[in-house]
Order: structure tokens, then sequence, then C-alpha cells
């Protein structure tokens, strides 16, 4: 049988077992070996149809009952030749994504030049949040990463002692950063959902590539651009689903039973694949990518012509508000 | 500056309690599932021996 058959029939049973969690009566397997029935070719066939060998047993953590259970053998191929690949092509090509990027195109400069006047974008309460969150997801980031090819990539170059103490360390910066970074993403969220509403502008703004494929286009934009919505539903729905199987992994003793923990394994290393490639790109709009980006994240305040180039309907209401210096703002001219 | 320094801060604070909580409202697994039937010892911190020499089966 193929292995990524066998991998999705894994993954099947995994989402089977989930629907019929509420009812473990259901959810006990067919083959169940007794002094009478146990026969060598039929627990061989119970274990080629994928099925579990479970039996009775009297300690408190009911997982225990599972003896053989088969589809671990896909996890373990999951975990150690697709998930490399898959991680493999998201991180190191959005890496090489942006480097192409970042030669064919240049970092976007503004056009009219900074004009010394600015206005303030973020308040000091965003930007303490966006860094609670970005902070966190950066250990994240790198301890998941040691979790999933720390042994393979990274065990060969310190040595086994060295190794085993950062990634020691490295799990409990893992476990216990979730939860100031769960925290980050529930503000986050409360904060800036009114703002990353799509609309028809965000339409208009995707069909001119962002103004970021062509010098000098600059599509109007609010307060966020589509890009940017998007980045924002990326966190919070890939931070969610983050939150959620990383809370089965943190108390593993919620699943049902073993196979829902793998399923949530396999959704936690996915999603944080994904994950990681769109916040490269994330990063590297926002500080290399773009001249006078970091400046929002940074200080708080931008510059105005950089305001009016990349959100020019944002600073329109933000003039009608009285909250930013009206009128035309050339190019800063240096003092002679 | 000060604000991602203060983000760092809270984040710390805030693993640090959350490490502090779970400490007291868990118990580890070899307690957890002890039973009268069958009482499960302090396993250690060394379970694969002093000869292990890295090498995963």
């Amino acid at each position: 049988m193929p292995s990524s058959f066998s991998t999705l029939k894994a993954l099947c049973a995994a989402f089977a077992l989930l629907s019929v969690l509420g009812h473990p009566a259901a959810a006990q397997l067919s083959f169940k070996p007794t002094a009478e029935a146990v026969q060598e070719d039929k627990l061989l066939n119970a274990l080629k149809e994928g099925d579990k060998i479970t039996g009775r047993i009297t300690i408190p953590d009911a997982m225990a009952a599972s003896l053989i259970q088969p589809a671990g053998r896909d996890w373990r191929d999951f975990q150690r030749s697709k998930l490399p690949i898959i991680g493999g092509i998201a991180i190191i090509g959005m890496f090489a994504l942006l480097a192409i990027f970042l030669m064919v195109r240049g970092r976007i400069r503004v056009h009219r030049g900074f004009s010394g006047a600015k206005i303030l974008r973020f308040a000091s309460f965003e930007r303490f949040t966006h860094w609670l969150t970005a902070s966190c997801f950066v250990v994240l980031a790198l301890s998941g990463l040691n979790i999933s090819f720390g042994r393979i990539l990274i065990l060969p170059l310190f040595g086994p002692e060295a190794f085993a103490t950062m990634s020691g360390y490295a799990k409990l910066a893992h476990d216990f950063l979730a939860f100031p970074f769960m925290l980050g993403l529930v503000i986050m969220f409360l904060i800036w959902i009114k703002d990353n509403i799509p609309g028809k502008i965000d339409l208009q703004w995707l069909k001119q590539g962002g103004g970021i494929l062509f010098k000098d286009q600059h599509p109007p934009a609010r307060r966020f651009n589509a890009g940017q919505k998007g980045i924002f539903w990326i966190v919070i729905i890939g931070g969610a689903l983050m939150s959620v199987s990383g809370w089965f992994l943190l108390f593993p003793y919620l699943p049902a039973n073993v196979t829902a923990l793998q399923f949530w394994t396999v959704i936690h290393a996915v999603i944080a694949m994904l994950f990681i490639a769109a916040m490269m790109a994330h990063i590297y709009i926002g500080s290399i990518g773009m001249e006078g980006a970091f400046d929002a994240m940074g200080t708080g305040e931008v510059d105005l012509n950089w305001a009016r180039e990349h959100h020019s309907l944002w600073v329109e209401e933000e003039q009608a508000k009285g909250q930013a210096p009206s009128g035309s703002a050339p190019r800063a001219m240096p003092a002679e | 500056m000060k604000v991602f320094l203060a983000a760092l801060l809270v984040a710390t604070v805030v693993a640090v309690g959350v490490s502090l909580l779970l400490n007291t409202i868990q118990r580890p697994s070899y307690a957890a599932f002890t039973a009268e039937g069958v009482r499960v010892g302090d396993p250690g911190n060394n379970l694969v021996g002093p000869n292990w020499n890295g090498t995963v089966i």
C-alpha cells in the first residue's frame, strides 16, 4: 500500500475518531483479543486493516489500553519524511522568493521622499500588543523548528550535551511562552478586527498588485491594506489553530485517545510551517522590504509622504479628524 | 524601545506565572496515575541509562 495512502488513511481515521469522541463506547474498535479468540491470523488481519489492538487495563491512564496502533507508523513516517518536505518548501522557498524579490524589485522607496512631517500610526498599546505577540512568536517558531528538525540540523553542529541542554530550555520556553502569545492574539483580535474587515477597496488594491510589483504605483488603502488584512487573518486563524492544537499537546490527557493526539500534532506542525513562512514575508516587508515601514511599529509615527503613498484614504480620514498635518508635504530640503 | 522592552517583560512574567500556577495544580504523571492496584514510582531523570551513546534505534 503506498505510504501516502496510508498516511491519508491514518488522518481520515483520526477525523473519524474525532467525530465519535463524545461516545467512547462507539470508539472501541472491532478486534479485542480474548483467551479463545486470539489466533495469529486474526491479529495480523486486524493490524493490516489499520485497526488497533486494545485491552482491558486497571491503571487510570486510558490511553494505555491501546496495545498496538499501526497508524502510529504512518504518523511517524509523516513526521520524518513528509513534514520536512513541507517545511523545507514553505520556509526555504519563502526565503528564496523574498531574496529574488529584493534583487529584482529592490527596496520599496518613498517616491516623493520623506517630508519630515509625522503622523501617528500606532498608539503605544497597539505596539505593545504587536511586540508581545511577535517576540513570543519568534521564540516559539525557533524552539518549535528545533523540536521538528533540531536533531538533524542542530545536533551535528553543537554535539549531544550542548544540544540537549539547549533543547531542554527551548522546550520550556515553547511550552510557557505559548500563553503570552495566546494573550497577545486575543488582544490583537479585539483592537484591530474593526480595521481588518475586507472591502471593495481591497479588491482594487489586489488588482494593482498592492503597488509593490511596479514602481510609482500607489493604490488607495485605508488604515490596513489588503496585504495587511491578509496577514491579520493569517495570524488570527493560524494562531487559533496553533493555540487549540498546542493546548491538546500541553495537556495530552485531554484528547480521547492517541490517534487524536497524533492528529493534533500533525495540525500543529503543518500550520506552524505555513505560519512561519507567512511571517517571514511580513517581517521582510516591515523591515528591509519597504523604506519607512518599520517606524510604524518602532516609534509609532510614520512619515506623512509614506502614509500618503501607502494609506492615502487613512491619511484623509486622520486629517478630517484633525489628527494629522494637512496640506501638501513636499520632499524635505536639506539645510544649506 | 520602551514599549518593546515592556512587551518582553510582560511575556516573561506571564510565562513564569503560568508555570508556577500549573506546577501547583498539576501532579507528575507517576503520581497522578498511581492507583490502589498499581504503584508507579518516580522514574528519575535519566531514562536511557548512563551508557547510552545517543544512537536512535
